[in-house]
């Protein structure tokens, strides 16, 4: 099955659908979160970036137009507009005890100039949902391809080679000149 | 095991997750197959994306805050609807009950906002404030267009002042190259005692004090 449109799902949030978002927090709380231990340092902060970023995509939804820019991309603006608002509070207000001074933590995700959290997230939420199922299984929820077998009710040499499918569909997404989309940092 | 079988149990391979004998097959014709190695190269490049993303989430109880919050908002919102622009009659009526010059807000939905004007630093910029009230918070949209444009490390910062010197951060923000940008703060209800806007432009260096360089403009005791 084709997979729902990220656009799609919005259409559908700005209509109050509850459902609909929780499927866009699913397909990109990850790099939201990750964008926010970047800028912010910190992972309390980073998950107050994800609440913020979603509640405005929540009261927003109708704003959002899909012929300026792709979701993705109008959330990444929302991401980084909220980021720069909460370094710039903790940024004004005395440090605790112990506490440190916002930086970019080491390992952190780099910067988004390649390949990133975005662009892997942009890319599943645009292959078949049977592909999508698979890697997220595998590697969100942790589970080995037996186990997914058995979850979804299909036989293990199928997962086995659905996942190699997923991964290639993946890649061929994410290289796809189309697929690139500037996030104008 | 045919070739196409080999190409199939890639990602397994690189997932960890071939049986012994799987592997052994496998591992020789890789030596043996420049095609396999190549799309084995590309597989690994995709399972290390995808692995590094799922090492940064956040906590599973998150979402459920997240949607319990959208949901506590959407009940609010439906019971009474704050906002900052009012008919003149209407902030005069509070003003006088209150007893303090400046606006309080209660609008409906047909509200064009507040305005706000670009200073002599930036006379094509506009904007506009809305707000609404949420508990003891009020939650304000700010909207700007035509801001000029920032150097990297300077952002823009909304304040609400009273008697020329008195201000307090609403918070910061940027706008894109095209100087359009539309953000949401949180402020508490008391920050209604200041009735001037001011928009400035900060320089990045660590002084949180206003850099008094105005942008924008407003006051929400004309309202």
């Amino acid at each position: 099955m084709k997979a729902v449109g990220d656009e799609d799902l919005v259409v559908r949030v700005a209509g109050g659908d509850e459902q609909a978002l929780s499927e866009l927090y699913d397909r990109y709380c990850r790099p939201v979160y990750a964008t926010g231990i970047r800028l912010l340092g910190d992972a309390f902060l980073a998950e107050e970036l994800v609440q913020d970023a979603f509640t405005n995509v929540w009261r927003r939804a109708e704003t959002f137009n899909p012929g300026l820019a792709s979701f993705s991309t109008w959330l990444h603006k929302i991401t980084r507009n909220r980021a720069v608002d909460l370094a710039r509070r903790r940024h004004a207000r005395p440090l605790s005890v112990g506490e440190d001074p916002l930086q970019i933590i080491p390992g952190g995700p780099e910067p988004e100039d390649k390949v990133d959290s975005w662009d892997v997230a942009r890319s599943l939420s645009r292959i078949p949902n049977k592909h999508r199922e698979v890697l997220e299984l595998a590697y969100f929820e942790g589970l080995t391809q037996r186990e997914i077998s058995q979850r979804i009710n299909v036989p293990l040499g199928t997962i086995k080679s659905r996942t190699t499918a997923a991964l290639k569909n993946l890649r061929q997404i994410m290289t796809s000149p189309l697929s690139k989309e500037s996030r104008g940092d | 095991m045919t070739e196409d079988r080999f190409g199939q149990l890639l990602g397994p391979y690189v997932l960890g997750e071939l049986t012994a004998d799987e592997k052994r097959e496998l591992e020789p014709h890789i030596e043996e197959c420049p095609k396999c190695r190549s799309e084995l190269d590309h597989i690994q490049q995709t399972h290390s994306l995808l692995r590094d993303m799922s090492a940064l989430a956040p906590s599973a109880e998150l979402k459920a805050r997240v949607l319990a919050g959208i949901r506590s908002e959407t009940t609010a919102s439906s019971r009474s609807r704050w906002r900052f622009w009012v008919p003149l009659a209407a902030a005069l009526l509070v003003t006088v009950v209150l007893g303090a010059g400046l606006l309080q807000v209660i609008f409906d939905d047909s509200s064009t906002g507040v305005p706000l004007t670009g200073t002599a630093l930036a006379p094509d910029a506009s904007g506009v404030i809305r707000g609404e009230r949420v508990g003891e918070n009020i939650r304000i949209e700010l909207e700007v267009r035509d801001m000029p444009e920032l150097r990297e490390d300077e952002y823009y910062e909304m304040w609400y002042a009273k008697d020329g010197d008195e201000r307090i951060s609403c918070g910061a923000f940027r706008t894109g190259r095209e100087g359009t940008t539309t953000v949401d703060f949180t402020t508490p209800i008391n920050a209604r005692t200041y009735p001037e806007i001011e928009i400035t432009r900060e320089a990045d260096d660590g002084d949180p004090s206003s850099s008094r360089e105005k942008i924008l403009e407003g006051n929400l005791g004309n309202a």
